[in-house]
């Protein structure tokens, strides 16, 4: 049975489930103390990922490999940002609650199994885990009436998603006979077998997974949920959940599905075409900030699904890369947003930012640096993981693609470098209250990562390397 | 004839309506002479006499009381729902018939014996509640409704601890089946290893059936008679003859899963045929505890019910579940264990 | 034969009451109508040999779900005709997107056949020695250990996610402490006075309460630990 594969797994849950009693049972707000608590159990299950060697347990429902580590890893990081950042997310009512940090804990449980999944039932227990966190986290504020509304909408349009992919994976077991990866991997290897309930099954599922990382035409959820959910809950939203559902579209299209590229790569295409344009279109005419990160996240979605669709090593590579610089520039802009505060109130229009230069010129660099990095210009992050994205594409003979790719980022440009604008050049507004360390800290680690990423990328390369590796040996 | 009957179809069917018969029209003498058998034990404890008038010693009375119904007039409020208020009592009195399909009296004398016996009463006994929220409803009027939601609320929140008795049960035989379920206490009875077990198994029948001290659904001193308000003659009486069906229903349960069902206590060695004597014995003990809380508990108020449910018997039979179960892996005792 | 005729039977009454549910007018009804539709799918579940899974579906479903829908139900006041408006602006729109999905559905169906190797795969082949239960068992708590273990960390989110959006805490009300009153004695708040017979008790001291000890309700105590912030 092999347990021992999932120890990470299990310490995490057992840790999230420590910190619920502490917190119940503690008198007084316990919220500062059960988010230190959960940050170090995030470091701690980092730990143990780090040392968990590769297998398959569970009776081949669980495989851990360098891609597994890879992504849960990223996973962790981006949890205990977001966690940080709540910390700063100063008394907004309701928020300040022990169960905050107790959920994001159980949601990243639930992207860790998914990071592991080598079954379409783990895959979807572990969907069903991090959503369900999710619906509830975007509601959290429940006193906040575009809290609630988001959280609703996420969950009706989230459980239509996860009813499109139950419906794709009864119809893969019913046409390929397995739920398995490895069996479905075995009895796909001729394209010959395929019929067209498979296909349609393997179209239900892309379609279920790609509501999770808010791909077009799945994503019309995104603006509403980021910008009505408490800001910290929008920044995890953000980053964690779209790296675990990528890192499963990969799995299990680059895994069990992978002799039927011909079938999936057309569709990952349109839909990545279709994602990097709306993304760069749509975020034009936005004024709110965080319905503009919306739309951002939308067209890198769009970039990374180009390295999935040129279907070799170093798309993929390609792919974890940006998903990594994702992850940092996000949660990075996200401690900047939250950082938006005038007189006790959070502030979300661009036009607040007037001035920034003159009044916080730390703060105005750093979104500076995202914004740039963002837009894909060198030499930040960005730009290096758009570069590997779009090289894998050449190199598949994908010229027409990795084009549109390198015409939108043009034209998302804009709307980034407008930020830039108004921070440096236009009138200054009144200036924000004076920032928590937690933010000035998320910030400066993602501000610094961002920039002096194409110093060392090295290790971060290698690893995205044998993580994709792994995946396609 | 007996070739017939065992090996046709129609045969069969016969044959099974004939048991249905035999089991049922015994068993509605005992629910009519339960009726008595309260008002003299209430009687009794209360130092007055109980029924005394009709035949000797009132021996009659559950048929004078059974003829005065059917001559009363059905009414059916101007408001209600008429289906559904019909179709009420008739669910409650047929859940509490149909239960009895798989109750063993005696080693193989149940009409059906089937693998997940203990799950299909649990089943029925989990539906009980349909036949009160109905009425409530069907009625169209204030204190039925009010004893509805009780009704329901209370029902599925003792339903739960239930489930975790009957989970400890099963753990200790390795079946579902209740014949095996009486042969696993050959050596010793439930009762005895599973005894706090056995008394929230007991305490949760009270609130299954509405019992005191869990009667609020029909609390008479609150909202008058609760969910059958609106109902008299033939209707009330099938409440009637259900709840009191149903409590003979638990104490065979209770009897089954505890005491030991058909067995002789002690291991006397009795023939066979002594089986269904045992088995009503030990239900009519059982049936006294009912009227024996009744007469000495004041009744529960609605939070009190909810807190004992919730915050007292779910837990601790959680616990206890969680407990057997590992003495049971501890000590080698599980049955099955491969 | 008995058991076709009892299937299509049971199947008939299925999907009847499926279209019942979402046609009927009254909220209860459809609610009725579709524990009789699980009762129906538990009947089919027990011709097909799944006598577990019959059971549970009753005790599940029946038993605890769908009362807290007829509760639900039965408490909230819906206005179904206002409900209903939009329908006929929307019938045309819905109808045609129906449709569509019949017509793929149909073509996907139109090409079906199995994967022959499909049955080479399959996870659970039945083991004929195992009753039904014992059988389920097994894959659940044997096999599929790891995914049992998943579905209790999402119901433990729903829990917490319940109780995280609704529960207010009352603030200072006080409330019954039982072991407060099952430790209180009753020399503690009675005083027995000796009344002799023939002269009656006096107006003033027979069995009055001791005025209580200015003994004020810990409030904190009770109120939910952990909320204390809000």
């Amino acid at each position: 049975m092999n347990w021992t594969l999932a120890i990470p797994e299990i310490v995490l849950s057992c840790c999230g489930m420590a910190i619920l009693l502490y917190g119940v049972l503690s008198r007084g707000n316990a919220f500062f103390m059960s988010s230190m608590l959960s940050v170090g159990a995030l470091l701690l299950t980092g730990v143990l990922v780090l040392s968990t060697d590769a297998g398959s347990g569970f009776f081949g429902l669980f495989i851990t490999d360098a891609f597994s580590a890879y992504i849960k890893l990223t996973i962790l990081v981006a949890a205990a940002l977001s966690i940080v950042m709540a910390l700063g997310y100063a008394e907004h009512a309701n928020m300040q609650r022990f169960e905050f940090p107790v959920l994001i804990l159980l949601c990243s449980v639930g992207m860790l199994v998914m990071a592991s999944a080598s079954s379409l039932m783990t895959l979807y227990m572990g969907i069903e885990l991090m959503s369900l966190s999710i619906y509830v986290l975007a509601a959290f504020a429940r006193d906040d009436l575009r809290s609630s509304e988001a959280g609703l909408k996420y969950f009706v349009l989230g459980a239509l998603a996860s009813g499109l992919l139950l419906y794709g994976i009864s119809l893969v077991y019913g046409f390929a006979g397995s739920m398995s990866f490895d069996a479905l991997g075995a009895a796909l290897a001729d394209p010959k077998k395929v019929s067209a309930g498979l296909v349609t099954g393997i179209v239900f599922i892309v379609a279920g997974l790609a509501f999770k990382i808010s791909a077009v035409p799945f994503h019309m959820w995104t603006p509403d949920v980021y910008e009505g959910a408490p800001t910290p809950v929008t920044a995890f939203m953000g980053t964690a959940p779209k790296v675990a559902a990528m890192a499963l579209l990969v799995r299990s299209l680059a895994g069990p599905f992978s002799d039927l590229l011909g079938q999936w790569q057309q569709l990952i295409i349109l839909v990545s075409i279709a994602s990097m344009l709306l993304g760069s279109l749509a975020a034009i005419g936005q004024s709110n900030i965080k319905r503009l990160m919306a739309y951002s996240s939308i067209g890198h979605m769009g970039y990374a699904l180009i390295g999935l669709a040129a279907g070799t090593p170093a798309g993929i590579r390609g792919v974890l890369i940006y998903l990594v610089t994702y992850v940092f520039m996000n949660s990075g802009t996200f401690a900047c947003i939250i950082a938006m505060r005038r007189r006790g109130r959070a502030v979300e229009g661009i036009a607040d930012l007037g001035g920034l230069s003159k009044t916080d010129p730390g703060l105005a660099l750093a979104l500076a640096i995202f914004m740039f990095s963002m837009a894909g210009i060198p030499p930040f992050s960005g730009f290096w993981g758009k570069y590997f994205i779009f090289s894998a594409a050449v190199a598949q003979g994908m010229w027409p693609i990795a084009v549109i790719g390198v015409l939108t980022s043009v034209i998302g440009a804009y709307y980034y470098v407008r930020i830039i604008k108004v921070m440096y050049f236009d009138n200054a507004e009144p200036a924000f209250d004076a920032r928590p360390a937690s933010l000035s800290f998320v910030a400066a680690a993602s501000c610094i990562f961002t920039t002096f990423f194409f110093l060392f990328p090295a290790p971060l390369v290698a690893a995205a390397d044998a993580a994709a590796r792994a995946l396609l040996g | 004839m007996i070739d017939f009957l065992f090996n046709t179809t129609l045969g069969f069917f016969i044959l099974t309506l004939l048991k249905a018969f035999a089991l049922l029209v015994p068993l509605l003498m005992c629910v009519a002479y339960l009726t008595y058998a309260e008002r003299k034990v209430l009687g009794a404890m209360q130092m007055r006499k109980g029924p005394n008038v009709v035949g000797p010693f009132g021996l009659f009375q559950p048929f004078a009381d059974a003829i005065k119904m059917l001559m009363k007039e059905t009414i059916i409020p101007s408001g209600a729902n008429p289906v559904l208020f019909l179709l009420a009592p008739m669910l409650t009195f047929g859940l509490a018939m149909i239960a009895w399909a798989v109750i063993p009296v005696n080693d193989g004398w149940a009409i059906a014996d089937i693998n997940v016996g203990v799950l299909y009463l649990f089943a029925i006994s989990s539906l009980g509640v349909y036949g009160v929220i109905i009425s409530g409803w069907a009625s169209n009027s204030k204190y039925p409704f009010l004893g509805a939601l009780r009704s329901a609320a209370q029902m599925v929140s003792y339903e739960v601890s239930m489930g975790f008795v009957m989970v400890c049960v099963l753990l200790c035989v390795g079946s579902l089946n209740l014949n095996k379920i009486v042969m696993a206490q050959q050596t010793i009875w439930f009762c005895i290893p599973l005894f706090p077990m056995f008394v929230i198994f007991f305490i949760s029948t009270l609130a299954e059936t509405n019992r005191a001290p869990f009667d609020i659904p029909e609390g008479e001193s609150e909202i008058v008679a609760g969910f059958f308000l609106e109902y008299s003659a033939m209707a009330f009486a099938l409440f009637f003859l259900g709840e009191y069906a149903n409590m003979i229903l638990m104490a065979s349960m209770t009897t089954i899963l505890f005491l030991g069902g058909w067995l002789p206590p002690f291991g006397i060695p009795t023939p066979s045929w002594m089986g269904p004597i045992w088995f009503i014995l030990k239900d009519c003990v059982v049936l006294f505890f009912f009227l024996w809380t009744r007469a000495t508990f004041p009744r529960y108020r609605y939070d009190q019910l909810m807190r004992l449910g919730w915050k007292v018997f779910l837990p601790f039979s959680l616990f206890y579940l969680v407990l057997v179960a590992g003495v049971l892996l501890a000590f080698g005792w599980l049955p099955h264990a491969a | 034969m008995i058991a076709a005729l009892a299937f299509y039977l049971f199947a008939a009454i299925l999907i009847g009451s499926a279209v019942m549910v979402v046609t009927a007018r009254n909220p209860v009804h459809s609610v009725l109508f579709l524990i009789l539709g699980f009762f129906n799918a538990a009947a089919l579940f027990l011709l097909a040999g799944a006598e577990f899974l019959a059971m549970i579906l009753v005790i599940v479903y029946v038993g605890a779900v769908a009362v807290l829908f007829l509760f639900v139900v039965m408490m909230l006041d819906i206005n179904f005709a206002q409900m209903r408006e939009g329908f006929q602006r929307y019938a045309p729109v819905g109808a045609t997107v129906g449709a569509m999905l019949l017509l793929e559905l149909g073509i996907v169906l139109g090409g079906w056949k199995f994967a022959p190797d499909a049955a080479n795969f399959r996870f659970a082949p039945r083991i004929a020695e195992l009753e039904n239960t014992a059988h389920l068992g097994q894959l659940l708590y044997t096999d599929y250990i790891l995914l049992f273990q998943l579905s209790g960390l999402v119901l433990l989110v729903a829990m917490i996610g319940a109780i995280v959006l609704t529960l207010r805490d009352r603030g200072p009300s006080r409330r019954q402490i039982i072991a407060r009153q099952i430790a209180r004695k009753a020399s503690e708040t009675m005083v027995m006075v000796d009344a002799p017979i023939g002269t009656g008790v006096g107006a003033a001291d027979y069995l009055h309460p001791i005025p209580e000890a200015a003994e004020k309700p810990d409030t904190h105590e009770h109120a939910h630990a952990g909320h204390g912030g809000h």
